[in-house]
């Protein structure tokens, strides 16, 4: 071998062994926390959960046996025009209130992906533009839409009064049901002949209608209240180290070297903290991440209009079918509606990700090592911008972070009776 | 020839003084904690008392602001307050309102609420007699 071929073998070495320890090889990190990562890791634990607020809104959000009937509606297919529709259709307790798919399913497709509803309810917003105010409001929506249940406010009210279960479940919960001949079909939502059978009614009628509707929307409220998530693998880290008293990483067994690795990543370099805070791993609020719209689809404004939507909706907070005071709609009176909430959709909580898949508004991205891919490269947006920065991440960092998201799996803290169908 | 020492010590000055310390540092302690945040510029300055404390995010609460000059209580004060993250560039979840002076110099801001961890900058901007004075305030959550 000639000189010039022995020293181009060595380059080649030495370049096969950088490629390799910059894709493979996990350098070592500190073997304690700061006194800043201790107390970041102690917010994001589920101990550090506030109890859940009551909703103003909903009188009844906190009433069992409001919480009894939104739970026989939940799972109820009869809330469909075409029989087939319950909410469990889409939000199944099995795949933690998600559904696996892309776009959910109802009636039709739609174009939004499910997100799930555990822990939910401590969300000042609901949808993935928070066009909807409170979860009893956002509970109506998708049963009206032509997609989803596709059925009208006017045969739900006809259901409820007909079947006798529910009708006493309503009187015995909400008090006197409609007392008129309430007809098919008619809806201010729905299509012409809908529209023009609501028109027809009286003003009293359609208020009887709706104070029916919203009620239901808050059983469904007062049932999702429940679902709540459970202690996971790094809560359980979380609380050896707080009862510990050192700032060891090493706990034993509750979380691995490279888990540990990809915490250190999630509240440092990773940023991923920065908007997947508290018990949670959500700020509830809205961020524009460069995700692109779904195929066919115009980038979405997203909370831009839905913060106005909100405004709007007959059913927020300030509304007529609302149980608050005004001076308790504190989230819709001062909302931000700034320039900067185009294509800014509403951060999901990780707790459960990894049963989750996939992922984002548009169901866009099909698993979390493609997720760990988008956030390290931060492409521009389509519209408006990213706030996210490229992360300049190395493989096994972003392994690690991956590793991190499988620590936050567990059951629900929710009583199995509510996960299945109460027939 | 010198003196001894013990016949300047007088137990009773020295206690007076100790209590005297103990008295100043008490009400310095008490003024300090008093207010959770506080700025001032040119000749103004803002107190916040945060009817959530200590503060923490993702909570929506209502500040009391109180806005004084060395004569006392600025009254009638026209107060704009924004808040922003300088490190990340945006600013706050809500859009925070005075929406009531609750007393002399003392006004209430409804809609305040942090989302993310880290150091946050509020801006008040105080109209008296047609001059804007812009107050910052720097602090961590």
């Amino acid at each position: 071998m000639n000189r010039l071929a022995r020293v181009a073998l060595v380059l080649a070495v030495v370049a096969a062994s950088a490629a390799a320890t910059w894709h493979f090889v996990s350098f070592p990190s500190a073997s304690t926390w700061n006194e800043e990562e201790l107390r970041l890791i102690a917010s994001l634990s589920l101990d550090a959960l506030p109890d859940l607020l009551p909703d103003p809104s909903n009188a009844k959000g906190d009433d069992p046996a409001a919480a009894q009937l939104g739970h026989s509606l939940y799972f109820d297919t009869r809330l469909s025009a075409n029989g087939a529709v319950a909410c469990a259709t889409c939000h199944r307790p099995e795949l933690m209130f998600t559904d696996g798919l892309t776009l959910a399913i109802g009636a039709g497709v739609g174009n939004r992906h499910t997100p799930s509803l555990v822990g939910l309810s401590h969300s000042p917003w609901f949808y993935w533009d928070g066009r909807k105010d409170s979860q009893w409001a956002q509970a109506l929506a998708p049963l009206e839409a032509k997609h989803e249940h596709a059925i009208t406010r006017s045969d739900l009210a006809r259901l409820i009064s007909s079947d006798a279960d529910y009708r006493s479940a309503y009187i015995d919960t909400f008090g006197p049901l409609p007392t008129f001949d309430i007809p098919a079909a008619a809806s201010p939502t729905g299509d012409a002949a809908e529209r023009a059978r609501w028109s027809a009614l009286t003003a009293q009628q359609r208020s009887d209608i709706d104070t029916l509707f919203s009620n239901l929307g808050k059983a469904l409220a007062a049932y999702q209240r429940k679902l709540m998530p459970g202690a996971a693998r790094f809560d359980n880290y979380a609380a050896a180290l707080a009862a510990s008293g050192s700032a060891e990483r090493d706990q034993g067994d509750a979380l691995s070297a490279e888990e540990r690795r990809g915490l250190q990543l999630f509240i440092d370099k990773g940023m991923c903290v920065t908007c997947h805070n508290g018990p949670l791993f959500t700020n509830h609020e809205f961020h524009n991440t460069g995700v692109l719209a779904n195929p066919g689809e115009l980038p979405p404004m997203a909370r831009y209009d839905g913060v106005r939507s909100a405004r709007e909706d007959p059913f927020n907070c300030l509304g007529e079918f609302s149980d608050a005071d005004p001076d308790q709609c504190i989230e819709l009176r001062f909302a931000r509606d700034t320039n900067d909430l185009v294509g800014a959709h509403k951060t999901p909580t990780l707790r459960n990700v990894a049963l989750t898949a996939p992922y984002m508004h548009g169901g866009q991205i099909s698993d979390l090592a493609a997720v760990m891919r988008h956030y390290n490269e931060a492409p521009t947006s389509m519209l408006s911008h990213n706030e996210a920065k490229p992360l300049n991440l190395r493989p096994p960092e972003l392994r690690a972070l991956e590793a991190f998201m499988h620590t936050l799996t567990a059951p629900l803290a929710t009583d199995p009776r509510w996960l299945r169908s109460p027939e | 020839m010198n003196q001894p020492i013990s016949s300047h010590f007088n137990p009773f000055r020295v206690l007076l003084a100790y209590a005297c310390c103990i008295a100043f540092s008490l009400v310095a302690s008490a003024q300090a904690a008093e207010a959770d945040l506080s700025g001032s510029a040119r000749g103004l300055t803002l107190d916040v008392y945060s009817r959530l404390s200590p503060l923490e995010i993702n909570r929506i609460h209502s500040w009391e602001v109180v806005v004084s000059d060395a004569e006392g209580p600025v009254t009638d004060a026209e107060i704009i307050i924004t808040g922003g993250m300088p490190e990340h560039n945006h600013g706050m979840p809500t859009q925070p309102q005075i929406t009531a002076e609750l007393a002399p110099g003392r006004y209430l801001l409804e809609g305040v609420r942090f989302h993310m961890p880290g150091l946050w900058r509020m801006e008040a901007r105080i109209t008296r007699d047609g001059r804007p004075i812009t107050l910052t305030i720097d602090f961590e959550l």
